[in-house]
């Protein structure tokens, strides 16, 4: 099994690093995003002093540890998988004694994000230095305690977006449902607008959903603003929505396939 | 008018494929809907928490939603298909035939692909415009309305000059497939004023990848924020970049055909 | 002597190919200083071609026909000599030349997919501005020849490749172009979407006085419709002439394919020279002179323990290839 991975991820970083002439892309993408939306906080803040009781560098640090949280827990497998299955090149991959979506897609996801790590660092120092933020409250403790928090988080977001890609098994229109999941991440994971900004009932039913577990949880654990109770809590749900993902992606990965052979594409 | 008459003709055979694809197009329409639904509600908050944003107020900023969802219209209709399909003809080759038909080359790869059911879009977008000037309780002069028009027609012309030299840039580095990523990145940019980021993005999102030429900056002439010679200014920037890029694809084209080596 | 509609003297196109030794060393170097290597695609061509002729121009892959057909059809500039047709400047591109002339490549597709051939024609006819009189009147006539109605109605991409390849060739045909510049138009297609092809290419020559320069793969493509040949050989002219001509001088030789129990045991050599062929795989092939074949293939018969034989023409190519390779 090691070895399968092993294999994988020397094919998966090599057709990454065919990609890396889009990597001073992903440089502007990404310090584009976070300037954008630490501008129009940090303006509001400072013109009035605070947020709801957010400072302005409160904002600053909230961006930035969710630019490495975003990077950790995203994923693109819609972008790798769902042409297979719809131009009909996943029988190539489904007659292999191994799952597709859990040892090649998986992999490559992990490739994309190695690659795109490299150019992640030196964004990150760059806002470091034309914002100077000052993590008070974050802790190596909380740091460490973020880790697993982090990986589950992907792999819930990276299972529910497998599912959704096996839609693809049924229709043409994969893209549209994935721009569908898009909004409840916009508007319960917090990455957009903290949620602490959020109405009332839009924080109090973004506790129970996937979506805030792979961005908003982990960014205030690792600044360091959760009790142990919420930490707790936080973890629990974890555990609960992993279980949830990957009961879906099993199913609609195994219906999907039954699909796929009965149209033979 | 030749060139209407290829236009419309071009709708036509457009609005032919995109029949092919009907549902594609009312869901797409709806996901824009809920999209826009969502970045309502985050002005919303915002403005919940604050009566002003780098001296806008909220029915200003909805205004300058509706003029970024108009500068996304287009390039939904014309070039985000255009470049899918000028890549494509580049990839297999087609693209010989672009040239050896007896039209202007440049005109062929604009407008062969137009997305017609976008046009919907532009209605939200003038919706969201005229509602967001009503809640600010602005009184624009019809002066200003007119400015305004030819000033989001000549950013837009600076984004499409943009455009038209990225994807020349094709016929000397034959592997440039994510030509255009620069442009998406930043159309992001265009839903805040400009006036609230820092100098640096603001020097990008103005002169580099303009896109707040054709978004904020059309919006503060309906403000009256503008002087007369800046107007002025920016109908240049628009004239020069236009020929600029013109330029550009005139040699890369001979560039293509092996002219100038 | 009815006037030369295509008049090409010395025509020449050499690309530069940057040129790089594997290794980082050499990648650092190349950086700093660029050798480059001079390819001569086509070396100093020239032919004359009259008005209403019929001509195959060909020679193997990476000969040069395709970017002579570029050059020609204005889409390469060359680097040397000279070349005109209907009395235009190929690569001025200028819209009465590129009115007056079509290009139909046979691997590369001006349809639109997801639409059916009719929309990408009326878009032809605006391009083109064709009168809407002319146009039908055209029409009519491409549709007497190739059965197109029936096609019209359906996307491009529910057509076989026949089908396509027929509408594909219309839709470069509407402007009633005086010459016509067809790079491997058969190709892909069976047998009989061959001969389709042929048949329309010669009744339309006929009808139109159009001047066709066509090159192909396929021998009979060329004996079926050209009297006269071009045949270009790593970018150099080599045989300008009748057909007959040709097959007596480099033709004569046939292709045997047989099929042997146990085939790999028996040694052909005897028979003639054993020749690879990779379209079939289980079958071995050895190429006879042609007036040898009936005796060779008795002996072969009475000799082997053979399951099959076809005889044929060996491909176009290797004829070329052997008869200038010497």
């Amino acid at each position: 099994m090691f070895l399968i991975f092993k294999r994988m991820w020397q094919v998966n970083w090599a057709e990454q690093w065919q990609y890396r002439a889009n990597l001073f892309m992903y440089v502007l993408y990404w310090i584009v995003q976070p300037v954008i939306y630490i501008a129009v906080w940090t303006s509001i803040a400072n013109a009035q002093g605070s947020v709801k009781g957010l400072s302005a560098n409160d904002f600053v640090t909230y961006y930035m540890a969710m630019l490495i949280v975003d990077q950790v827990t995203s994923e693109i497998v819609v972008y790798n998988f769902a042409h297979k299955i719809q131009d009909g090149t996943l029988s190539g991959e489904i007659i292999r004694p191994i799952h597709p979506i859990l040892t090649n897609a998986l992999t490559n996801n992990i490739a994309f994000k190695a690659l795109t790590t490299l150019v992640l660092l030196p964004v990150w120092v760059m806002l470091w230095l034309l914002y100077t933020p000052i993590f008070a409250s974050t802790s190596w403790v909380n740091i460490l305690l973020s880790i697993p928090t982090l990986i589950i988080g992907f792999f819930i977001n990276f299972l529910l977006s497998s599912a959704i890609v096996c839609v693809a098994f049924w229709t043409q229109r994969v893209w549209a449902l994935y721009r569908l999941y898009g909004i409840p991440v916009a508007l319960f994971s917090g990455q957009f607008v903290p949620l602490q900004l959020m109405p009332k009932v839009i924080q109090d039913i973004s506790v129970y959903l996937p979506f805030q577990l792979f961005k908003y949880f982990p960014t205030q654990l690792i600044l360091g603003k959760l009790s142990g109770t919420q930490i707790l809590q936080g973890y629990t749900m974890d555990i609960i929505w992993l279980f949830i993902a990957f009961v879906i992606f099993r199913w609609t990965w195994a219906n999907g396939i039954k699909q796929f052979s009965a149209v033979g594409a | 008018m030749n060139f209407l008459r290829l236009i419309s003709t071009f709708i036509k055979v457009n609005l032919q494929m995109s029949l092919a694809y009907r549902s594609e197009a009312v869901i797409e329409v709806l996901l824009d809907l809920t999209w826009l639904a969502w970045e309502l509600l985050s002005l919303q908050i915002i403005f919940s928490n604050t009566v002003s944003l780098g001296g806008w107020g909220k029915g200003e900023l909805i205004a300058l939603l509706g003029v970024l969802m108009l500068v996304n219209t287009f390039l939904a209709m014309f070039i985000w298909p255009n470049t899918e399909k000028f890549n494509a003809s580049i990839r297999d080759g087609s693209f010989d035939y672009v040239l050896l038909q007896p039209v202007n080359s440049m005109f062929l790869v604009t407008f062969s692909r137009i997305t017609v059911w976008r046009i919907f879009d532009l209605l939200v977008s003038a919706t969201l415009i005229i509602v967001g000037i009503n809640i600010n309780g602005d009184v624009i002069a019809p002066l200003n309305i007119f400015i305004f028009i030819l000033l989001a027609i000549s950013g837009s012309l600076v984004i499409y000059s943009l455009w038209i030299v990225l994807i020349a840039f094709t016929f000397w580095f034959t592997k440039f497939d994510n030509n255009i990523t620069i442009l998406q990145a930043l159309t992001d940019t265009g839903r805040y004023p400009a006036t609230v980021y820092p100098w640096w993005l603001r020097v990008i999102v103005t002169f580099v990848i303009p896109i707040a030429l054709a978004t904020t900056i059309p919006v503060q002439a309906l403000r009256g924020d503008l002087s007369t010679s800046q107007i002025f200014i920016f109908f240049g920037i628009s004239f020069i970049s236009l020929i600029i890029a013109s330029q550009v694809w005139r040699v890369g084209v001979k560039r293509y055909s092996g002219a100038s080596s | 002597m009815p006037s030369n509609s295509i008049v090409v003297e010395n025509l020449s196109k050499t690309y530069q190919v940057p040129e790089r030794e594997a290794g980082f060393s050499a990648a650092v170097q190349s950086f700093f200083k660029r050798k480059y290597k001079d390819i001569k695609a086509v070396h100093q061509v020239g032919f004359n071609i009259a008005q209403g002729e019929v001509v195959g121009f060909l020679g193997p892959n990476g000969a040069g026909k395709t970017t002579t057909l570029k050059m020609l059809s204005g889409l390469l500039h060359p680097t040397g000599g000279n070349a005109t047709v209907l009395g235009f400047t190929p690569w001025q591109l200028k819209p009465e030349y590129l009115r007056a002339m079509t290009l139909v490549m046979g691997q590369r597709n001006r349809l639109a997919w997801d639409i059916p051939a009719a929309d990408s024609f009326l878009l032809n006819q605006a391009i083109y501005r064709i009168p809407d009189d002319e146009y039908k009147q055209t029409f009519k006539e491409l549709d007497d020849l190739l059965e197109l109605a029936p096609l019209m109605k359906k996307p491009v991409r529910n057509l076989s490749l026949g089908e396509r390849m027929k509408c594909e060739i219309a839709a470069g045909l509407l402007h009633r172009p005086k010459v016509l510049f067809l790079d491997e138009p058969t190709i892909g297609l069976d047998i009989t979407g061959q001969v389709r092809i042929r048949e329309f290419l010669r009744e339309y020559n006929k009808r139109t006085g159009a001047t066709i320069l066509l090159t192909s793969h396929y021998m009979a493509d060329v004996t079926a419709l050209c009297e006269r040949i071009i045949i270009i050989h790593q970018g150099s002219l080599k045989y300008d002439g009748g057909i007959n001509d040709l097959s007596r001088k480099i033709a004569p030789f046939k292709l045997i394919g047989v099929r042997l129990a146990d085939a790999d045991s028996h040694d052909l050599s005897g028979y003639g020279t054993e020749v690879q062929n990779e379209e079939d795989a289980d079958k071995r092939y050895i190429q006879v002179r042609a007036e040898d074949v009936t005796r060779v293939t008795s002996r072969m018969l009475a000799d082997l323990p053979i399951h099959d034989i076809t005889i044929a023409d060996p491909p176009i190519e290797d004829v070329i290839e052997q008869a200038f390779n010497q």
